[in-house]
């Protein structure tokens, strides 16, 4: 394969910072856009002001308003920023078909052979902020690399407002200084590992070995190798295909026991089933996945192969998620994970059946 | 309860009566078979609460008459493993199960027939004769057009469409259809109030083409409201029927397409199936471009490799392209047995109609893919 020239970007703060556009007596100020602090609200986004006090995104909404009582607390609106990330696109799209969308506020975009900008991939990315800054009042941050993994990472490194490139001769010096909880995949369970056997950079990660990431790691072993080494060789996907579907539900009171958890499974069942007959993956199913967190915010997952929506086999999940805690409960999800081959494009016969 | 009887006479109604048995069981006597032992026959029955099957065989050394359950996939497996044309006994003593051929003996565990559970059908609304091939062809032409495991449950089976003039079959994923007539009409017990739609479950429709694939007996088939009843000589297949709405199959068939490509089937057949190899592997998408009377099949994968056939055939209508998942065109060929085919088209986003040349009994939709 040819040397690829892959985009990441980013935009910064996202949804606060369109509302600091919106209202320019926000700017300057810590906000918080989430849902309300009397509930169970939590933080989806905070300005960066907001996070000198320590708030960050998915904290409650009433820790954060502990730490920062100045904060101000704005509603979330969906419609809105689901506008602003068109226009994004829109401009992207000015340089390439091939984007990936992550989520509202991020993309990989594969400008690999585009001629625009002397085909550099680093002045495409300042001429996208720029455009983004002026046209559309955000700012957003980029990685500029020869694979996804590293532009994700690099996406990060002069935030906000920034962009930083690894040339593919930067690749091997980069990579080996890496903290190893920048590896996607990494969480904080086997970063805890990894850092008591003394593995705390991809250089450490290098020098094991591909035979001994395989024999502590299993098979993710295979793709630590690569990654440490700077490896990644997955394409950008226009249209990412649907991997799971799930619905979940935090609860002003807590659960007390598992049979008031399990009150609650035909309702979450019936909306689970609706939302995947919306995304048209009932016959794709391979697992059934049952989350509960606990007072306290423990999270536990029980996940089962499976091929149907089963409310009995969500049920027999749930009593195995509870037997782990015992304790009472806060949020409860169902969900199910779809075998990605791509039924999107291939157009349906019944029109009355797809919901 | 004891009897004796040929491994032979007994292979394939415990192989059959086992097929509808799942592995995975929630109530342990699920796992087995219900034997009943009455003066010289025997009766083997085997179910999975959806689907029963029974089979009745006569000529059997009945020396004490009873009943009892057996484990059905063990059973069967040292059936299988008997030698050909051994003589097999099999004895009931408490709770065990004894079954001895020559210098061999298993001594297997049973549970009680009451807690065997039947299927209870209902009293039949509509009968119907078919003869072992009619029904045999009505499985094969539409049954690969089934959905599986769809949230859409009514789609995880067959159509049976019952009139006085004929007996049809649609099946449908919400991708293909499939529907196959004959002129075979039904009769309706009493007054013409019962149903002549009804849904058969997938799994019933494969046990009942496994019963009809060498027999030369007529199938007898009663349906009630809830239930199907197939009787094929001393076997019977008894299934719940699938409650739901079946789509408007009808209002689906294209009719005004303006774009008709005849070609020789087995010609086209191996083209799709030479340029599968290259297709995207999820998403099986071909393109077929129509020119003149030259059909080009493209496909190409992720690797960016690609394959490319060109095909004379006969074509009546503007230059088109369009896109297909060439694993439904491919089992639409293979359903049809005549020589020639006729695929009618209108656009790259109309669905095509295929049928064999001269063949009246079955047609096939299939929708394309934007590629």
């Amino acid at each position: 394969m040819s040397q690829r020239k892959i985009i990441h970007a980013d935009c910064d703060s996202f949804y606060a910072s369109v509302e600091m556009r919106d209202d320019p007596s926000l700017k300057g100020k810590p906000i918080a856009v989430g849902g309300s602090p009397t509930g169970r609200g939590v933080v989806a986004t905070c300005s960066y002001e907001a996070r000198r006090f320590g708030v960050h995104s998915a904290m409650p909404m009433a820790e954060a308003l502990r730490r920062c009582p100045d904060l101000i607390v704005v509603r979330t609106d969906m419609a809105k920023y689901r506008a602003v990330s068109k226009d994004v696109h829109e401009i992207f799209s000015d340089y390439t078909d091939l984007i990936e969308p992550l989520s509202l506020d991020e993309a990989f975009l594969d400008v690999s052979g585009v001629e625009q900008c002397g085909g550099s991939a680093t002045l495409m990315a300042e001429e996208i902020r720029t455009r983004v800054r002026d046209n559309l009042g955000i700012t957003i941050s980029a990685g500029i690399a020869p694979n996804k993994f590293l532009a994700k990472v690099a996406s990060d490194w002069r935030k906000p407002d920034g962009q930083f490139t690894v040339t593919p001769d930067d690749v091997q010096g980069f990579v080996r200084e890496l903290p190893v909880t920048k590896l996607f995949g990494v969480g904080s369970v086997t970063a805890g590992k990894m850092a008591r056997s003394g593995l705390n950079t991809c250089a450490d990660l290098e020098a094991l070995g591909a035979a001994e990431l395989s024999l502590r790691f299993g098979k993710f072993g295979v793709r630590l190798w690569d990654l440490c080494r700077g490896v990644d060789n997955r394409p950008v996907r226009p249209d990412r295909v649907r991997k799971s579907v799930s619905v979940e539900r935090t609860y002003a009171e807590d659960k007390p026991g598992l049979a008031s958890c399990l009150d609650q499974l035909p309702s979450l069942f019936e909306e689970l089933s609706q939302r995947v007959a919306k995304a048209n993956c009932g016959g794709r199913i391979k697992a059934l996945t049952v989350k509960m967190r606990f007072a306290g915010f423990e999270t536990t997952t029980v996940t089962r192969q499976g091929s149907g929506l089963s409310q009995k086999l969500f049920g027999e999940l749930m009593e195995e998620a509870w037997a782990r805690g015992e304790r009472p409960v806060r949020l409860l999800g169902l969900g199910v994970s779809v075998n990605t081959d791509d039924v999107a494009r291939q157009l349906v016969l019944f029109d009355e059946l797809v919901p | 309860m004891k009897f004796s009887a040929s491994r032979d006479a007994l292979l394939r109604p415990f192989m059959l009566a086992t097929g509808v048995v799942e592995r995975r069981q929630t109530l342990p006597v699920l796992s087995n078979l219900l034997v009943v032992a009455e003066e010289g026959c025997l009766t083997i029955t085997g179910t999975d609460l959806e689907v029963e099957l029974s089979v009745r065989v006569s000529g059997v050394d009945v020396s004490q008459q009873g009943q009892a359950t057996l484990p059905a996939r063990k059973l069967a497996d040292i059936w299988r493993s008997l030698p050909d044309e051994s003589e097999v006994s099999v004895a009931i003593e408490g709770d065990r199960a004894t079954v001895r051929s020559g210098r061999s003996r298993f001594t297997l565990a049973t549970l009680p027939p009451a807690d065997f559970p039947r299927l209870e059908g209902d009293s039949a609304d509509i009968k119907l004769a078919l003869s072992a091939e009619d029904t045999g062809r009505l499985i094969d032409q539409v049954s690969f057009s089934m959905a599986q495991q769809d949230v859409r449950f009514f789609l995880n089976g067959m159509l049976l469409e019952l009139t006085d003039a004929h007996t049809r079959a649609v099946a449908t994923d919400g991708h293909r259809l499939a529907i196959c007539t004959l002129p075979v009409a039904a009769q309706w017990v009493g007054d013409a109030a019962g149903p002549n739609h009804v849904i058969v479950p997938r799994k019933a429709v494969s046990e009942l083409a496994r019963l009809t694939g060498d027999a030369s007996d007529a199938v007898e088939l009663e349906i009630s409201k809830n239930h199907l009843r197939a009787t094929v000589g001393e076997y019977s297949l008894t299934t719940r029927l699938l409650d739901g709405k079946f789509p408007e199959y009808e209002r689906v068939v294209p009719k005004n397409t303006t774009a008709v490509i005849e070609a020789d089937r087995a010609t086209l057949k191996n083209a799709f199936q030479r340029a599968s190899i290259l297709s995207n592997e999820k998403y099986r998408g071909v393109r077929l471009m129509l020119a003149g009377d030259q059909l080009t099949i493209q496909a190409n994968n992720p690797e960016q490799e690609e394959a490319e056939e060109v095909l004379e055939v006969s074509y009546g209508g503007e230059e088109l392209e369009i896109g297909f998942n060439v694993s439904y065109l491919q089992d639409v060929l293979n359903a049809i047995d005549t020589e020639a085919v006729r695929i009618n088209l209108s656009d790259a986003a109309s669905s095509a109609l295929i049928e064999g040349t001269g063949d009246d009994d079955a047609i096939y939709v299939v929708m394309p893919m934007r590629l």
